[in-house]
């Protein structure tokens, strides 16, 4: 039964090509078979030969599927926020409102609300995240790149922390971090910089500080991957004659190899700032719930407000405002492929 | 001003010698080609001089100032690329001001005028705001070229620059390089393993094989007058024919023939036992019958019409599967599986040693003018 769909399949296919190309020459793909495409074409009316209908059963599940429980999750989570749901009863499909959305904008103009606090340490985390891994990566990079003996293991090393958990990452800077026993305070107070020892993870002032650091020593060696690959990919004689024309080594790189890493620099920026975005389970485990106003995030809050103060309409809310962020820093990515054509 | 000058220059990749003991003088203004098949260490003698690669023995010298230890900026070279290299995301434009900018204090309008002057003697006025990727290949090459003249080097050097251009604009951006060199009259060496390239280029020709020097020459000079084996079959096309013979006597024995000596060939194979005799493929004659000390008879193997003229391969017998070449007028019939004679004429022929390879006995020179017109 199969072996018969698929010979349709192909049938009709061929008769497509044949009939908008009758006046071309084949260049590829043999000659047609003109007792093939007459049976075809006597059937070719019925809607069943479409194309679009005949590969439905390839595309159809897996898109059902995908909208189903990544798109409808998101739609339902967009109308529980327009719902005023909270509390252990069941929401109320009825009166919809904008009054999560409101609330946050009466938050956005309190320095001292939570919304506006946890706003402000995202995006902080995002951009002071994403700059700092980038010029580290490219850093790294360019040092791999020099012809270093044992290349591929460096490349290893660097690489490997990307592939622990956050969770697994999140214990291990905590127990750095510790002030008493920790490496950091230890190592400082070995070389006898006792002065610098800090609380990092208690101090307001050093907390998200410490985060982001955290968060780079885990992804620098993502983005030191992708600029590797951007390096290698410019020829060995740009370097050269950049050299011959007599660029310093800085203004080598500056002038002509950098700018070349325009398109490394977006997709590790784009995967950067959307795991930014995600870095909630790394400062759940590091701080629980409740984070304090200097590290606390959004995506922290929203838990906080889903799933402890059972507000469960403006956790939904924040869950919104996380979901448009990272859709913001996606969209002009993906514009920048479609314009170029490779979507 | 700048006579570039390798003395003895030798160059080692760990234990592999890719640069064996180069001595070149190359006086100002001259056009000098390097050539050689690959891997014969020409492009490893051009970077040793741009800088690229570090010298493990011996000097470059330019005017009297040596070169070694000097980083590529402290040269006052530039260099065109075989890929072109141009950065692709510069403009044409950004392209050749980069290594003014780099290398120069000159301010933003003097670089503009000298990109434009640079761009107009190109004919690449109209390309100065395009990028690299929107330039067909012939532009690119014109860019790269102007990005190297706009910096008015003391030295032009140039790997491969043409090798990556169809054959018609080959030819024709050869003549216009000659053209531009002979009017900057700065000193350039040009790396190529095209013979028709060295032959057709250079002021003079260095002939590398192995990473040793063969022999420095005027294109003429190294074309009749080879110093060894090598030169005389890497030079011309088609190349040289060779024949392994014995000295025996005043004859040379060979597999196929035997080759009687004048008094003056004698003498110059004097000493050895075993020599190659070496005939271009138009100074063997070809003619239908004869009877004289220097012909030969032969049978017609395979015949390679170019229109202006004809490459004949010849057997001694049909079973012989050895053959050489004879190159005979466009216009004549010659086919395939006819019996002709072969004779080569004594002025022309080459000796070399057999074991060194060094020549004994050149072409003579004298009949060259006044050659008979072949048939």
């Amino acid at each position: 039964m199969f072996d018969a769909f698929f010979r349709a399949l192909g049938r009709s296919r061929e008769t497509r090509e044949t009939e908008s190309h009758s006046d071309d020459v084949r260049t590829d793909g043999g000659v047609a078979d003109p007792a093939m495409a007459g049976e075809a074409e006597a059937s070719s009316s019925s809607v069943l030969d479409s194309e679009f209908v005949q590969s439905l059963p390839f595309w159809g599940p897996p898109a059902l599927l995908v909208g189903l429980f990544v798109y409808g999750a998101v739609a339902w989570n967009v109308l529980i926020s327009l719902t005023d749901w909270s509390g252990l009863g069941q929401p109320e499909y009825e009166n919809f409102d904008l009054s999560v959305y409101s609330q946050m904008l009466n938050d956005l103009l309190d320095p001292t609300s939570n919304f506006f606090v946890a706003t402000r340490n995202t995006v902080a985390l995002l951009v002071a995240f994403t700059v700092i891994t980038l010029l580290l990566g490219l850093l790294l990079a360019i040092l791999v790149d020099q012809g270093v003996r044992f290349e591929n293991t460096f490349r290893t090393i660097y690489l490997l922390p990307m592939s622990l958990s956050f969770v697994v990452t999140a214990i291990f800077w905590s127990w750095m971090y510790n002030p008493s026993i920790g490496l950091i305070n230890e190592t400082l107070r070995t070389v006898g910089l006792g002065a610098f020892t800090q609380a990092w993870l208690s101090n307001p002032q050093f907390k998200l500080g410490a985060v982001i650091f955290a968060l780079m020593w885990q992804f620098s060696g993502y983005a030191m991957i992708v600029y590797l690959a951007g390096l290698q990919a410019i020829p060995n004689e740009q370097y050269e004659a950049a050299r011959t024309d007599g660029a310093s080594t800085f203004r080598m790189y500056r002038r002509v190899v950098v700018p070349q890493l325009r398109s490394s620099t977006t997709s590790a920026a784009v995967v950067l700032m959307v795991f930014a975005l995600k870095a909630f389970d790394f400062l759940f485990v590091m701080f629980g719930p409740n984070p304090g106003p200097s590290t606390d995030i959004l995506s922290v809050m929203m838990f906080r407000e889903a799933f402890m103060s059972t507000n469960w309409a403006y956790g939904s809310g924040i869950a919104t405002v996380l979901f448009l962020m990272a859709l913001g820093v996606i969209a002009p990515y993906l514009y920048r492929q479609y314009q170029r054509g490779e979507l | 001003m700048a006579r570039l000058t390798l003395d003895s220059v030798t160059k080692r990749f760990d234990d592999v010698v890719a640069v064996d003991g180069v001595s070149v003088d190359i006086e100002d203004g001259e056009f000098l080609v390097l050539v050689g098949p690959s891997g014969c260490g020409k492009s490893t003698t051009l970077r040793m001089i741009a800088g690229l690669e570090s010298i493990s023995e011996g000097d470059i010298r330019l005017g009297q100032t040596s070169l070694s230890g000097k980083r590529p900026k402290e040269r006052d070279i530039a260099m065109v690329f075989q890929s072109y290299a141009l950065y692709p995301h510069m403009t044409v434009r950004e392209n050749m001001s980069f290594g003014l900018e780099e290398s120069t204090d000159l301010d933003d309008d003097t670089i503009r005028q000298k990109v434009e002057d640079a761009a107009s003697m190109l004919d690449i006025d109209d390309l100065l705001g395009r990028k690299p990727d929107e330039l067909s290949g012939g532009q690119q090459q014109r860019v790269a070229l102007g990005r190297a003249i706009v910096r008015d080097p003391e030295v032009f050097l140039m790997d491969e620059p043409l090798s990556n251009l169809d054959a018609k604009l080959r030819a024709q951006m050869r003549t216009e390089l000659q053209r531009i060199q002979e009017n900057l009259d700065t000193t350039t060496v040009y790396v190529t393993h095209d013979q028709t390239e060295a032959m057709t280029m250079g002021d003079r020709i260095a002939i590398l094989d192995g990473g040793h020097l063969q022999q420095v020459g005027t294109p003429l000079e190294v074309y009749h007058k080879p110093a060894n084996r090598f030169v005389a079959g890497f030079i011309g096309e088609p190349s040289m024919n060779f024949f392994e013979m014995e000295v025996q006597g005043d004859r040379l024995v060979g597999d196929d023939f035997a080759y009687p000596l004048s008094e003056e060939s004698r003498a110059a194979v004097e000493g050895s036992s075993h020599v190659t005799l070496g005939i271009r493929p138009e100074d063997v004659e070809v003619v239908e019958e004869g009877d004289g000390r220097h012909e030969f008879e032969t049978v017609v193997d395979v015949v390679e019409p170019m229109g202006n003229e004809n490459n004949v391969y010849l057997a001694f017998s049909p079973e012989r599967e050895h053959s050489f070449v004879a190159t005979v007028g466009g216009m004549r019939s010659v086919e395939s599986g006819q019996p002709v004679v072969a004779r080569f004429p004594e002025s022309a022929i080459h000796l070399f040693d057999a074991e060194t390879g060094a020549a004994l006995k050149n072409r003579s020179l004298d009949e060259l003018e006044s050659s008979e017109p072949r048939l």
